[in-house]
């Protein structure tokens, strides 16, 4: 066995694996970088877009296209409710961050517990079989599943960027991610760009536990673990910067799988962390985080309504 | 808006306090009781479920065949979710409030946890399940029904090296206390029957990709490979061993044992061995009615059939040794308890046969080994017996 | 009555744990999740020290507090010389990574846990004892935080919220006032987490994870940050609730998902019916009138 044929194989297999989190991190990565939260409801969205397509097809079976389809259109109800329902009422009572914290993960323990109701805590999968069948390139199996994972994957990440540099309405979430309240004066509805990032970053969520789902097993409270792969690549990859979190995923997950030619694999779930370790102490005045804010969502900072204080928002 | 005060929270917790107080104190005569605590809700539950329901199934048969000595034996349920510390409070509660003499649980975390308890009160705790080592050191009041973890895993090492006649072995395993046991315990035994663990390699709980660890344990060629993960992880790396073309014999134990594995990868099941410790339903007549009554009442096969199947019997041994005392009038205490069920020592157990408590608080069991051929669940060699 | 000495000390851990997550979030106005990870060090320090090493119980809960206190500066120094914000980050961080070199050491038991922890006083003294001893640290603890918000200390948060700049102009550091606050909060958890690994005698890492974070934390919102007794009201409750559902005696097989339901659900209402908590805060300065704050908006 030559080394080269294992590097390689690591290579492919992390690249094909990290189309999943990769999409998990620039949901994650995007809605903080306009909206100033960390979304920690996305998990719950991400439990809501896995069981979607499991009823589709393994309850009603329909083939798979039309469940990634009920999948989507489900997943961009739930972030539209999330949206308009939630974060905007949070918003207008000028609540804290650490409000918004507790409230994002008592959603998605609240989802976790309905999916727990409905569909047992046995391990499930999109597709009653996650056993795809490989062809050796070389000498670098390739699975069935990877081609399609990393074609749609690109995809949907060209289609973003493409989105965010060549229309208004991207133009205008960059306008409200830098400063919402001059962008507010030029005109930009704030409420409508919120919305739209929830909505992209809702699709990118749905697309991503689809990949997910025919590949690996899912329980309810899986999604919140994928969730920490996604907050720490969007750590590293630096507050503000979406594109720097989808590589940083890419990145952390082939280093983590390449380490193993070099540490005991004991140590590989630890790597995560000295990682965020060495970016946290390392690269603190590199990572470009928003302005200060006095209360999320407002641009005041004088008055405090009874009851409540100005914390020290920044997400 | 809701006037929600100080007040209406100590109440709350007040009312609780003495509903507790008056439930336990209304203790009946002449019934026989002991307490189960088990996940009922929370990750475990889908097998902890199960297992409660085996229990109640035993209990009710034993109160239909006249209870014990006439009298009705009853089963206190409450919820650990898996987790220590509601493990703890529920195990209080057992011995506090309900004042039971014994109690069965499972869990190693939870097993652990309440060892104190079960020490201090004198209150025997039956761990039916649990498979860590730990569990035979945990005090004088803890025994365990459920052989540890290294009865299987030195069976299929030995069995491995010895009757398979393979020399090279890999062990692959969760990073958890299961995984990490279990390696140091078959890394033990294969070498110590002749072979040589050529690596060993493990991966994160959370891990969906183990690709690294596997590439090296292809470059080590092994002649057999034993992988020891959970029930989330295990059907995908194996998916991904074959994918690497890793097609060597694959040992796992009883969590690869379901026929669940063979739907989900396909093809990429022929030749994995699993280890069971409860005679499957080609073994026992009884066995074979048990999962016939599952299938008919519950519409499936039990989840983690085996430990189904001890758990079914715990109310069995409990029952036996709660005759005994009331046939020579000893009280039910748990000190009377402990020294009746190690006086009759051997009990036999509708469906896992014969379980004999040791001095060193465990069980020593025959291993069934089953191995996937031609799309199913075969029987392919009892070990122990 | 053993199980309501468990409840009652569990409770009372809870409420410490609450009130100390109180003064760093609420009167700090620092964003840090990271409490539970000192509550981990404090029970881990103490039990270690005492089981493998000898060390007298007593001196080992201090060692575990003063140990506690020590990896918050560790934590709080570095993260708060770029900003206030940055300490959310550096918290989520610490508090994950610590937790996984728990797991990966074996004379921390690894991801097994530690079992065998040294009782204390219970053998001398009796349950009751330790039970006792748990409500004079609480509310040791509450009259600590009700003395230093009602003091010039507090006085002095206040003002390092409202308006840093401000604060910083007339001379006073809120760097350090800042640090203080986080180390003391800080260390009172590692205390409860020995308090806990001597009564209950076994630890193990996936009682420390963040979902633990996320449960003290809303006990704080839900009761009322800022205010001495709205962590004590919301840790109650919090461990009241679910107790009182399982009252209602649901099928097992929906008991647990249904309790979930019920509690989360109530939770999320209950932040939408009253955001500003349970007990609601009153600041020194007369708060500006809800409909005028709503004009400026």
């Amino acid at each position: 066995m030559q080394d080269t044929t294992i590097i390689l194989q690591i290579l492919w297999t992390s690249l094909a694996t990290s189309t999943y989190y990769v999409l998990f991190a620039v949901a994650f990565a995007l809605v903080l970088k306009v909206t100033r939260l960390f979304n920690f409801a996305q998990a719950g969205v991400m439990t809501i877009a896995f069981y979607t397509a499991f009823v589709v097809v393994q309850w009603l079976e329909w083939p798979a296209w039309a469940a990634f389809i009920v999948m989507m259109v489900v997943t961009l109800t739930a972030s539209y409710a999330l949206e308009r329902i939630g974060f905007e009422a949070l918003r207008r009572r000028g609540v804290s961050v650490m409000f918004v914290f507790v409230f994002t993960f008592m959603v998605s323990e609240f989802v976790a517990y309905v999916a727990m109701l409905i569909f047992g805590t046995w391990p499930q999968t999109i597709f009653p079989t996650i056993f795809w069948p490989v062809t050796l390139v070389g000498e670098i199996a390739v699975s069935g599943w990877d081609l399609p994972a990393m074609g749609a994957t690109v995809a949907a990440l060209a289609a973003f960027f493409a989105f965010m540099r060549f229309t208004r309405t991207g133009q205008f979430m960059i306008g409200v991610a830098d400063n919402p309240g001059l962008a507010e004066l030029y005109g930009i509805d704030k409420r409508q760009i919120f919305l739209v990032t929830m909505l992209i970053a809702g699709a990118f969520v749905g697309l991503g536990m689809f990949l997910y789902g025919t590949r690996a097993q899912v329980l309810p409270q899986t999604a919140l673990s994928l969730m920490l792969f996604a907050v720490v690549a969007t750590i590293i990859g630096g507050i503000g910067n979406v594109a720097g979190a989808a590589i940083a995923a890419v990145i952390l997950g082939i280093v983590q799988n390449a380490s193993i030619l070099v540490i005991p694999s004991e140590w590989q779930g630890f790597l995560l962390y000295i990682f965020l370790f060495f970016a946290i102490v390392f690269f603190p005045n590199g990572l470009k985080l928003p302005r200060r804010r006095t209360r999320f969502g407002t641009a005041t900072r004088n008055t405090p309504p009874a009851g409540d204080a100005p914390a020290e928002t920044q997400a | 808006m809701i006037r929600f005060d100080r007040r209406a929270g100590m109440k709350v917790t007040a009312a609780a306090c003495l509903a507790l107080a008056l439930g336990g104190s209304a203790s009946a005569q002449n019934v026989f009781r002991f307490g189960l605590a088990m996940p009922l809700t929370g990750s475990q539950a889908l097998y902890g479920q199960d297992q409660v329901k085996a229990a109640e199934w035993a209990v009710a048969e034993i109160n239909k065949a006249g209870g014990v000595n006439g009298k009705k034996l009853e089963m206190v349920v409450l919820d650990t979710q898996g987790d220590p510390q509601l493990g703890i409070q529920a195990v209080n509660r057992l011995v506090s409030v309900e004042k039971v003499p014994v109690f069965i649980t499972a869990w190693s975390g939870v097993v652990k946890a309440v060892a104190p308890i079960a020490n201090d009160n004198k209150v025997v705790e039956l761990s039916v399940g649990a498979n860590s080592p730990d569990i035979a050191k945990l005090g004088d009041y803890v025994y365990t029904t459920f052989p540890l973890a290294d009865i299987d895993l030195t069976a299929v090492a030995k069995y491995a090296a010895t009757t398979m006649g393979k020399k090279k072995a890999a062990i692959v395993y969760i990073n958890n206390e299961t995984g990490i046991v279990a390696a140091d315990v078959y890394k033990r035994d294969f070498t110590a029957a002749g072979g040589q663990i050529v690596a060993i390699e493990t991966y994160d709980q959370k891990a969906t990709d183990f690709t690294g660890p596997l590439l090296k344990v292809r470059a080590a060629n092994p002649d057999v490979i034993h992988l020891q993960g959970l029930v989330s992880d295990t059907p995908q790396v194996i998916a991904q061993m074959r994918q690497l073309g890793l097609n060597q014999p694959i040992s796992s134990y009883s969590v690869a044992y379901n026929p669940k594995l063979i739907q989900q990868i396909g093809p990429a099941a022929e030749g994995v061995i699993a280890t069971s410790l409860a005679p499957g339903v080609d073994d026992s007549e009884a066995v074979k009615a048990y999962v016939a009554r599952w299938t008919k009442e519950v519409g499936r096969e039990p989840n983690g059939l085996p430990y189904t199947q001890y758990l079914y019997d715990a109310p069995y041994l409990v029952a036996a040794v709660l005759k005994s005392l009331d046939d020579k009038k000893m009280p039910i205490t748990g000190e009377n308890f402990r020294k009746e069920m190690l006086a009759i020592r051997s009990f036999e157990l509708p469906l896992t046969g014969k379980t004999t408590l040791g001095d060193d608080h465990t069980v020593v069991k025959p291993v069934y080994l089953m191995e996937v051929k031609g799309g199913k669940w075969t029987h392919k060699a009892t070990v122990g017996k | 009555m053993e199980y309501l000495y468990g409840i009652i000390i569990i409770v009372g851990l809870y409420v410490i744990l609450a009130t100390s997550f109180n003064l760093i979030i609420g009167y700090g106005g620092l964003v840090s999740i990271a409490h539970p990870v000192f509550f981990a060090l404090g029970a881990y320090t103490s039990a270690i020290l005492s089981r493998d090493f000898g060390v007298p119980v007593l001196l080992a809960m201090l060692a575990g507090m003063l140990v506690a206190l020590v990896a918050s500066i560790a934590l709080a120094l570095p993260s708060l010389r770029v900003s206030g914000d940055y300490l959310m980050i550096a918290s989520i961080g610490f508090q994950l990574g610590l937790l996984e070199v728990i797991k990966n050491f074996r004379f921390t038991g690894g991801p097994g846990g530690l079992t065998n922890i040294p009782p204390f006083l219970i053998r001398d003294f009796g349950r009751e004892s330790y039970v006792l001893l748990v409500l004079a640290v609480m509310l040791g603890v509450i009259a600590l935080v009700w003395w230093i918000s009602r003091g010039d200390y507090g006085r002095a948060m206040s003002a390092m919220r409202d308006d840093e700049l401000a604060f910083s102009s007339i001379g006073r550091d809120a760097m350090w006032m800042k640090i203080a606050i986080f180390a003391l909060g800080s260390g009172i958890a590692g205390f409860a987490g020995a308090l806990y690994a001597h009564y209950f005698r076994y630890i193990a890492p996936e009682q420390f994870e963040i979902l633990q974070s996320a449960a003290i934390l809303t006990m704080v919102v839900v009761g009322g940050m800022r205010t001495t007794w709205g962590p004590v009201v919301g840790a109650l409750l919090l461990q009241a609730l679910p107790q009182a559902i399982t009252f209602l005696n649901l099928p097992p097989s929906v008991l647990g998902p249904i309790q979930g339901l019920l509690f989360t659900g109530l939770v999320l209402v209950f932040m939408f019916v009253r955001p500003q908590g349970l007990v609601p805060a009153k600041d020194i300065w007369r708060a500006v009138p809800r409909a005028k704050a709503e004009e400026t908006r």
